[in-house]
């Protein structure tokens, strides 16, 4: 048996007898505490964002509850709106993931279908790019955040599951729509440019207009290119930057640019 | 004439043949109503009555320390199960019922069944010597409290052939650790009780319980008291003395290799162990079923009074023990038997030399005269 090796220097306690007391002190005012109400909630029954428990959620956050404070960074499942979607891809695009496809949703055009964004929570990260970069609010993080199934498949969240989401009105992140103020334009490599209108076509806001420009004179001895003498302009106001004109361009003629 | 348990049950197995044997056939009827029959059937439905008191209240005592420590660890405890989760340990029962009981290849088969069962019906056996109050009892037991220690005292043997039969080496040395606590802890209980016995002049439980109808013995054997409880919690291997069973280290103890309802046999009889415990210390030093006399008589008088108030007794001392789970830590093997061997023996002979000073005095301050003893 070795030697004793609690001492009352290292132990802090001269007296054996409060080695006993203070833990039993300390066990009967937390038990005196949780009489009352216990720390923990009856999570399935109850749930922090309950109205009951906003003080107390108030409380350890320090800051007021509600969309734009407590819940400001919280990033659940998303909520789509349909109706102001504009089939821009780009959630589609910004999600690192690759768990976000564009459906056609049944209405509109059949021809060109309108297409809102599919999710994948089997393979989201939640990491919120796809609510930042939708430039009409429509895709935004909610607070819910229950997504146990018993399929596979039922992972996968279509627009209009989205939609449902959209209309229960949980507490949503904030919507970023004002844009940064030097960002790039969609500029014009004009020579290449064969007027194939495919860019304003697919514009998801309209805001490429084909403009008239003059046919200019053949020189001698060579032909004209063949193409309609027709130029995308490209209004910057409305434009939000997606992307899709510079990807349905067969000449590869749009590109990214500072406008001078 | 007490209405004792046993002489209900005799008169309810006695009207019942009387009333069977009153339609059938002269000879049959005469062997029907015969007094032995009668005597032998009612102390089997005796012992059915206690055995289905003393499970409910031990699978209910399970649920009052599931809450307890919820509540002394900030959570709630059982919730959904029926009423605040009072009906959760049965279907866990429910569920170590249905569980495969399998034994290991190389345990001994005698020593592995045996161990559980001997355990069990040696815990059990204790409800029937323990008086839970007055006329519980039928017949006059003199050194009751002598026979509920030494059964009492059966554990670790019974812990030990299991724990040696699993042959497992977590299994053994669970079983050696509680055999070595057990045995240095019986020598300052049954030096703590016998304070109890100097100042009450009686091992008969019922005479102790009376002697203190007036004076309950937890002031004047403060110190037995405490080292009653501490030698107590020890037999009962609760934290801070569950070495034998430390999760940590020793995976589960002595009873590694049990699953099951065999499994379940050692944790029912922890906490008849447990309720056992409770029941001693409310008999010895709180007064057992009597009541002091400023409580209103309306309080002790109405039906199974005695009863009620023993209960109420007994789960406020268990509370008092959950309440040691939850606050202390457990300590180690060196220093559990060292404080057992150096601590608590001399402590228990002291409050033994307490006690005889407390018989010389007879009379203390503020807890009133002793009754007298008649020696």
């Amino acid at each position: 048996m070795t030697e004793e090796v609690l001492t009352p220097e290292t132990s802090g306690n001269d007296n054996p007898v409060l080695w006993v007391a203070r833990p039993m002190a300390t066990a009967a005012r937390q038990f005196l505490k949780s009489l009352i109400r216990p720390s923990t909630i009856v999570y399935p029954f109850e749930r922090l964002e309950d109205p009951k428990f906003r003080e107390e959620v108030q409380v350890a956050a320090g800051k007021p509850i509600g969309v734009g404070a407590v819940w400001d960074n919280y990033r659940g499942v998303h909520a789509l709106n349909i109706a102001t979607c504009i089939s821009c891809n780009l959630c589609s695009f910004s999600c690192p993931d690759l768990c976000i496809e564009m459906v056609a949703v049944p209405g509109g055009n059949p021809k060109h279908p309108k297409k809102c964004p599919q999710i994948d929570y089997g393979k989201c990260s939640y990491c919120g790019f796809c609510s930042d970069a939708c430039p009409e609010g429509c895709l935004s993080m909610t607070t819910r955040y229950e997504l146990s199934v018993t399929k596979r498949s039922e992972m996968v969240y279509s627009p209009q599951k989205l939609f449902e989401v959209f209309e229960r009105k949980l507490p949503m992140n904030p919507i970023r729509l004002e844009r940064p103020a030097n960002e790039d334009a969609i500029l014009l490599d004009a020579p290449l440019c064969i007027g194939c209108n495919a860019c304003a076509r697919d514009c998801p806001t309209q805001c490429i207009t084909m403009m008239d420009i003059p046919k200019p004179e053949a020189p001698a001895g060579a032909k004209l290119p063949r193409r309609i003498w027709k130029e995308p302009v490209v209004n910057d106001s409305d434009c939000v930057r997606c992307g899709t004109c510079i990807s349905v361009c067969p000449k590869e003629c749009l590109f990214w640019g500072t406008r001078t | 004439m007490t209405v004792s348990l046993y002489s209900v049950a005799h008169d309810l197995v006695a009207l019942v043949l009387t009333a069977i044997g009153s339609v059938l056939p002269a000879p049959l009827s005469r062997w029907i109503t015969n007094a032995g029959l009668i005597t032998a059937l009612g102390v089997i439905v005796f012992a059915a009555i206690l055995l289905i008191a003393s499970m409910l209240n031990t699978i209910v005592l399970i649920w009052f320390e599931r809450k307890l420590l919820g509540r002394f660890m900030d959570r709630r405890g059982a919730m959904h199960v029926g009423f605040a989760g009072l009906l959760q340990n049965f279907a866990d029962g429910l569920k170590l019922m249905r569980k495969n009981t399998f034994r290991p290849e190389e345990a001994d088969g005698l020593g592995f069944y045996l161990g559980p069962t001997a355990y069990m019906v040696t815990s059990l056996i204790l409800f029937g010597i323990l008086p839970v109050s007055t006329g519980w009892n039928s017949g006059v037991l003199p050194l009751s409290l002598l026979l509920a220690l030494v059964v009492f005292s059966f554990a670790p043997l019974f812990i030990f052939i299991s724990a040696w039969s699993s042959n497992n080496k977590y299994s053994l040395m669970g079983g050696m650790r509680s055999a070595a606590q057990m045995i240095a802890y019986e020598v300052p209980l049954l030096l703590s009780v016998v304070a109890v016995v100097v100042v009450s002049g009686s091992f008969d439980l019922n005479t102790i319980v009376a002697q203190q109808q007036n004076y309950w013995y937890w002031g004047p054997l403060f110190l037995a008291l405490i080292v009653f409880v501490a030698a107590m919690l020890a037999e009962m291997e609760r934290i801070p003395f569950d070495l034998p069973e430390a999760e940590a280290e020793l995976v589960e103890g002595w009873n590694t290799e049990y699953g099951g309802m065999l499994f379940a046999f050692f944790m029912l009889s922890d906490y008849v162990r447990a309720l056992v415990g409770s029941f001693l210390v409310v008999l010895l030093f709180l007064g057992g079923w009597t009541m002091p006399g400023w409580v209103p008589s309306a309080a002790t008088s109405f039906p199974l009074a005695g009863i009620v108030w023993f209960m109420v007794k007994v789960y406020i001392v268990f509370a008092v023990f959950v309440w040691i789970r939850a606050a202390l830590p457990r300590v180690r093997t060196d220093q559990l038997l060292r404080v057992g061997w150096n601590r608590m023996i001399p402590l228990a002979l002291l409050s033994v030399v307490l006690a005889a000073g407390v018989v010389m005095v007879k009379c203390l301050p503020v807890f009133g005269c002793l009754p007298n003893l008649g020696i």
